[in-house]
């Protein structure tokens, strides 16, 4: 597929630099908790089916699950300055595992695919287990919103740079606007298309995050653009004791 | 063909939707939805629904590109849009009412029914 444009994100730091971050916060909560609210009051339509009820509660637990997770996220990046995380070799491939299996409820009720990429070659990087899990359950979980159809969500672990460093990436298809369907809605509007990394509907929040806890780690999180969708990644070195072996 | 009014759903939620979906049904209308503004402009344009129940955030265009759009073309324009969207409070009634919108539903206030209820207001 052919990649048009590769951004570095800086952190996501300049995404929220004019926006208090606990405004941007409770911006990205509101739609979870509106939700919930909604499907909750529909478990009180008396002509709900007992199979629609069961459906609508399984939903408000996911939708929790993900809000949970901003939250936890949130409060792990006001507590990183005054944190260490312990680096270790990790098979990013098992984390990519890890991540899509953690996922796969979530995409399954929203009737979409979640996979991970086949490796072709053990690789070994170094991170903190629980960050680099977090940045790509943030990075898989925005992906859920852009998919559409039959088009799935890929995790990959790769390495390059002549085995020096090991790239995680989410891959998204959406959203599939054709360029000239982009440019007309864009000129009725006069607005400009947004920069990749604050796709439509989204306040950055995720990137901001993401970019926290990869720098606390010593890594770099940044994203491709396709003319059908998205990557999303964080960079790790390679484990020096891999390089050894 | 069915002779109950046709209700367009453009939001991107589509749990949300369902449940519309199926109160607006069960309430004597004929409902559809999608879930991108693009398809929704698709929709609009193959369906012709009587009413039109509409999201402003969504993946891709939002909203308020779909009202601009709707709003271009002079057989579209007169079809009433109902705005439900999270983001209530930001919006002004008096200048989004220029597009069409004959009402605001609060996503964090309203009840599912209350969807059911503009419908039948405005047709």
């Amino acid at each position: 597929m052919e990649e048009v444009k590769e951004v570095a994100v800086q952190n996501g730091v300049a995404l929220l630099e004019s926006v208090p971050l606990f405004i941007t916060a409770a911006h990205e909560l509101k739609s979870p908790l509106a939700l919930i609210r909604q499907l909750a009051l529909t478990l009180e339509d008396s002509s709900c089916s007992a199979e629609d009820r069961n459906r609508v509660a399984r939903q408000i637990v996911l939708t929790s699950e993900r809000a949970l997770r901003l939250t936890t996220d949130l409060t792990k990046t006001v507590r990183l300055e005054n944190s260490l995380f312990d680096l270790e070799p990790l098979n990013p491939v098992s984390i990519c595992e890890e991540v899509a299996e953690e996922l796969q409820p979530l995409y399954r009720a929203r009737g979409r695919k979640l996979r991970v990429s086949p490796r072709s070659r053990p690789l070994l990087g170094l991170a903190n287990r629980d960050l680099l899990r977090r940045i790509l359950l943030g990075f898989a979980d925005n992906a859920l919103h852009y998919v559409s159809g039959e088009a799935e969500v890929v995790v990959s672990a790769r390495s390059y740079n002549q085995g020096e460093m090991i790239r995680l990436g989410v891959r998204d298809y959406g959203p599939a606007l054709p360029t000239k369907v982009w440019r007309r809605l864009e000129s009725s509007i006069g607005t400009p298309v947004m920069p990749l990394h604050t796709r439509p509907n989204s306040s950055g929040l995720g990137i901001y995050i993401a970019g926290q806890f990869a720098e606390a780690m010593h890594a770099e999180i940044g994203a491709i653009r396709h003319q059908d969708g998205a990557t999303f990644y964080v960079d790790i070195s390679a484990s020096t004791q891999t390089r050894l072996l | 063909m069915s002779k109950r009014p046709l209700v367009s759903l453009i939001d991107d939620d589509e749990w949300l939707t369902a449940q519309y979906v199926r109160l607006l049904e069960s309430g004597g209308f004929e409902a559809r939805s999608v879930t991108h503004a693009l398809d929704g402009i698709d929709a609009i344009d193959r369906l012709r629904p009587s009413v039109i129940v509409l999201d402003m955030f969504m993946p891709g265009p939002n909203g308020m590109v779909l009202l601009h759009e709707i709003r271009s073309h002079s057989d579209l324009a007169q079809i009433p849009i109902i705005l439900c969207t999270n983001s209530a409070s930001d919006l002004d009634p008096k200048s989004i009412a220029a597009y069409g919108v004959r009402a605001i539903l609060d996503k964090t206030t309203m009840k599912p029914e209350d969807v059911l209820t503009k419908v039948r207001a405005l047709t």
